[in-house]
């Protein structure tokens, strides 16, 4: 018993020394949120030890929810310490001030990887101040997800092509199937992707290619107006009080018939009922009056705040370019939920698409993601995602203005209004403040 | 050495400053600090990017002031504060009297009365947050077991009074989604208040009820005119804290509805942190988190107050 207690003890002792870095040897640490895919993060946690390994430096990799990473990292910002490398996923310039500027990693990555997804430099460039704060790997295309068996009964087995399409057959299928549709009104990520997906189609959006607000428009109002009658008529009001897991849910439970969302829903029903996933298909982007845009659920981008120096600093640029070139295993382990900034970092991907290794059947059924970076936008759209958009995100008030009007509260008109003069008030304060363009018309 | 030790210890002045310099040091470094921290922030254009000091007066107070989503987050915090106060403190005076009256002379009795007492406080010694995702789920809109039972007592679902829906979806509706982040907070005060009460009642000195009793003074009676009276201080310390901790809660909201229904259950603490964090705005956020300050203080030098005349009456 005693020898026992010893050597408890002495590898309680040693095994500190074997995990930490060795004398000198630099620590990179990452804080990044827990994957949709829980396949992604173990294989991520071993690419990271891996390369510390190669490149002599000692890798932490934190995993936390993703709603917890804002406050994360302004507290790093703050305390002038925390992590090297952090990842969001919402947007993320306002915090440009407290970060190092990665036009240097970005221009690496063109020079190496070539084109990049547009969405991708949205959510990474700052024109005002001519600044990539970000580096972005990837990000989450948000097709739809229906169950095919109720479509085809009413009329459309390939799906919905149209906003329209979705709303009157959707409503034909809840009043003669009981199933809704499911686009949360709720103020969360995904309910802010279906309703931005929407705004754009319908030509409405919240700033100009400028950086102006101009939120309060026809098309706008018009978006507004059907959103708000497709709750009424083929939603349930649970809607309203979702959570970013509500919508992944519902689906795997065949309880709503079409969702906007990544595959991750979908790669859930696989392993508990492959039966039920079997029914389960795919549309693009849906064709608005002024065009097919659907809002990314995410941008997968990396942020390196200022405190973070020298070795350290030079070390997690090295980290997120060998990343972006290691990237199609990333996309791989994450069962092709998360889509690569630069194609050429994953060419398996349309392949792959076309013949899904993960037991898709038809193996063909993520083929209409081929292309997912033509119709992806991302908050921001047509403009870059600056911290006002950013704000006027996290306050919710696109969600909150259909719901609104979906509950009888407010016309479309007025709940437009009241949206366009928040917007203009943020934009200001962070025009003030030197971080939104537009300056001319402002 | 002895000599000078002794003087200080004798020195009832000195000894005074010794005995608060912790809770004082406490005070300024954990309320005061980030409260002028606060302050300065809310005049100035922080961000959580560059909290460097730019004083812009009260542009931003003015500013989340002619905020609708503002306005709604005032009027929800005081309404979920007072409705929640009334609740508790009733339910907690119930209880207290429960739990006060003599034990039974059986063991089992005794046994029984104290898994009560310590199932009672459960709720306050769980972590909130914690026991909030298991009120999460107790609401949930399709698996909610509260929405199971009224399915099962042919309350709810087809052909029912609340039918014919088989859920009530807790948070996806206004009135309900309000009712339900008072519920959460009516349960998890509920214990505190109780403890409370209970150690206010079992202070009340017994001959004072024994001569209410040879008075002919019935229960409720006594209740009302003899034990609440008396333990009136007590009852606003009480007080004092569910809603200094309900005016101030983010937990209760942040994970049940962050706001949602529309901004139906937004709160002052949660619209700051969305402005605030969320959206990077940290002066704003400052902004809104004060409007919380005047609100407590006045509530708390008012129940403080009333307390102490309570008590020297």
């Amino acid at each position: 018993m005693k020898h026992r207690t010893i050597i408890a003890l002495a590898t309680c002792l040693l095994l500190p020394a074997q995990l930490a870095p060795a004398q000198g040897q630099v620590e990179l640490s990452v804080l990044q949120w827990s994957h949709f895919v829980p396949e992604h993060d173990p294989w991520f946690d071993a690419w990271a030890a891996d390369w510390g390994a190669q490149n002599g430096a000692g890798v932490r990799v934190d995993h936390i929810n993703f709603q917890q990473i804002p406050q994360a990292l302004a507290g790093a910002i703050d305390a002038g310490e925390g992590h090297s490398l952090i990842q969001l996923l919402t947007p993320g310039a306002a915090w440009v001030e407290g970060l190092h500027p990665l036009n240097d990693v970005n221009a690496a990555a063109a020079a190496t990887f070539g084109e990049r997804v547009s969405t991708c430099a949205t959510a990474s460039y700052l024109p005002v101040v001519d600044t990539w704060y970000s580096f972005a790997l990837g990000y989450l295309p948000g097709p739809g997800n229906y169950q095919q068996g109720l479509w085809a009964a009413a009329g459309l087995p390939q799906g919905p092509t149209t906003w329209q399409e979705l709303y009157e057959t959707g409503r034909t299928i809840y009043a003669e199937a009981g199933v809704p549709l499911g686009l949360g009104l709720s103020p969360e990520v995904d309910s802010q992707a279906a309703v931005y997906s929407a705004l754009w189609s319908f030509g409405g959006s919240v700033q100009d290619e400028s950086e102006q607000v101009v939120l309060n428009s026809p098309e706008t109002v018009a978006a507004v107006r059907f959103l708000a009658q497709m709750q009424r008529e083929a939603m349930s009001a649970e809607v309203f009080g979702w959570t970013p897991a509500s919508n992944n849910l519902a689906l795997i439970a065949g309880e709503v018939s079409y969702i906007i969302n990544p595959v991750s829903a979908y790669r859930s029903l696989q392993k508990i009922d492959p039966e039920a996933a079997a029914d389960i298909h795919f549309t693009p982007a849906l064709a608005g009056p002024e065009g097919a845009y659907a809002g990314t659920n995410g941008v997968l981008a990396y942020v390196i705040p200022r405190y973070v120096e020298g070795r350290e600093l030079e070390l997690a640029k090295k980290f997120l370019l060998d990343h972006a070139g290691d990237y199609g295993d990333a996309v791989e382990h994450s069962e092709l939920y998360s889509f690569p900034c630069y194609p050429a970092t994953a060419t398996q991907l349309d392949a792959w698409l076309d013949h899904d290794p993960f037991g898709s059947q038809p193996a063909d059924k993520l083929a209409v993601l081929k292309g997912a970076g033509e119709w992806t936008a991302y908050v921001g759209h047509p403009g870059p995602a600056n911290p006002a958009v950013a704000q006027f995100f996290a306050e919710n008030h696109l969600v909150n203005m259909v719901a609104r009007v979906a509950l009888g509260e407010v016309t479309a008109e007025d709940a437009v209004a009241e949206a366009h003069a928040r917007a203009e008030a943020i934009f200001d304060a962070w025009h003030a403040k030197g971080l939104v363009g537009g300056g001319e018309g402002r | 050495m002895n000599a000078i030790m002794s003087r200080w210890i004798d020195d009832s002045r000195l000894m005074g400053i010794v005995f608060l310099a912790p809770a004082t040091l406490y005070i300024v470094l954990l309320v005061g600090l980030p409260f002028v921290t606060a302050l300065l922030f809310s005049v100035s254009t922080a961000t959580v990017g560059d909290a460097s000091f730019n004083y812009v007066g009260l542009r931003n107070f003015a500013n989340v002031w002619q905020t609708p989503a503002f306005r709604d987050a005032l009027v929800n915090t005081f309404s979920f504060t007072v409705i929640a106060q009334i609740c508790t403190i009733i339910l907690a005076n119930i209880l207290a009297q429960l739990l006060t009256t003599p034990l039974p002379q059986r063991r089992s009795g005794r046994i029984g009365m104290w898994i009560a007492r310590m199932l009672l406080i459960l709720p306050w010694a769980t972590p909130l947050s914690l026991s909030v995702v298991g009120w999460l789920w107790m609401f949930d809109s399709k698996y909610s077991p509260i929405d199971y039972i009224f399915r099962e007592l042919a309350l709810l679902g087809p052909g029912t009074v609340w039918g014919p829906a088989n859920n009530l979806i807790w948070l996806g509706k206004p009135l309900l989604a309000k009712a339900s982040i008072i519920f959460v907070h009516v349960w998890r005060m509920t214990p505190l208040a109780t403890v409370i009460l209970m150690a206010g009642l079992s202070s009340i000195p017994t001959d004072l009820l024994d001569q209410a009793e040879v008075d002919g003074s019935r229960y409720f009676r006594t209740l009302f005119q003899v034990k609440l009276p008396l333990i009136m201080p007590i009852m606003l310390i009480s007080l004092l804290f569910g809603f200094i901790f309900t005016f101030g809660d983010l937990t209760v909201v942040y994970i049940l509805t962050r706001g949602g229904p529309i901004t139906h259950t937004l709160t002052l603490p949660m619209y700051s942190f969305l402005v605030g964090i969320d959206g990077g705005n940290l002066a704003q956020g400052a902004a809104v988190s004060l409007f919380i300050f005047p609100v407590l203080l006045l509530v708390a030098v008012v129940l403080l107050r009333t307390a102490s005349r309570a008590e020297v009456r």
